[in-house]
């Protein structure tokens, strides 16, 4: 796959080596994309939740 | 077993409270918010749901109830009660514009703010939770079915909750000049 790279400490790559292997993932690569993708789904969920919470405030709804 | 009725505000709610009331299952709201502009026949509110999180000593009132609470408050139920959940849906464009013209006398600077996506990814995330909760039973009602055929709808709903509930009087509830967000 030839997309975006990150850097990161090469200390903090063994342990997610280590970390994927606990759990069975099959390469560090798809162990980090697995957990990256949990981040930016929660993210939104967040954002998303604030935003409805604005908006039932706004039209009463909520306090 | 407490009935509640929810959805995203301006899905319908309101008149689903007022089709429940018609058919005889008692209700629990405070009548604090008058009715209005938007919402001709009132709101059926109590505002104590607003601060469930903090407060729901006094949910245990509402047992064999009818009681609304908006969606994002589902979340703040207790689970240490048991819940029969209608949750309305209605076509999004129709709600937001609905809410839109209640933003106009509420929150101005909020009329035609992107919020779209975050309402379907927040219904989103709803229908994943509540098929989880082994204190929560839901059906969903889709508000324009209601409008078009209610004696079916009312029929679903008394089904849902198991109770002997006068079909006819909640459909005579309906009056389809009031569906006024229609999109074709």
């Amino acid at each position: 796959m030839f997309g975006p790279k990150v850097k990161i400490e090469p200390a903090l790559y063994e342990s997610l080596k280590k970390a994927a292997q606990a759990v069975g993932c099959s390469s560090v690569d798809e162990f980090i994309i697995n957990i990256l993708e949990k981040a930016a789904a929660e993210t939104e969920r967040v954002e998303s939740e604030e935003e409805v919470r604005k908006r039932l405030q706004g039209l009463g709804y909520i306090e | 077993m407490i009935t509640v009725v929810s959805g995203l505000p301006r899905s319908g709610t309101s008149l689903l409270m007022q089709m429940l009331e018609a058919g005889g299952l008692p209700l629990q709201f405070d009548g604090a918010r008058r009715a209005d502009v938007h919402n001709l026949r009132g709101y059926y509110e109590d505002r104590r749901v607003m601060s469930l999180a903090a407060d729901h000593s006094w949910l245990a009132e509402a047992d064999g109830m009818g009681l609304k609470v908006v969606s994002l408050l589902l979340y703040d139920l207790p689970s240490h009660l048991e819940y029969r959940v209608i949750f309305m849906r209605r076509d999004m464009e129709e709600i937001l514009r609905s809410q839109d013209k209640m933003l106009a006398d509420t929150a101005p600077e909020q009329v035609g703010a992107d919020i779209r996506r975050h309402f379907e990814k927040h219904l989103e995330e709803l229908a994943k939770w509540l098929p989880q909760q082994d204190h929560i039973q839901w059906m969903e009602l889709e508000f324009r079915s209601v409008i078009e055929a209610p004696l079916e709808a009312a029929g679903r709903v008394a089904e849902f909750l198991q109770q002997e509930l006068d079909l006819e009087a909640m459909a005579a509830v309906i009056e389809p000049s009031l569906y006024r967000q229609r999109v074709e």
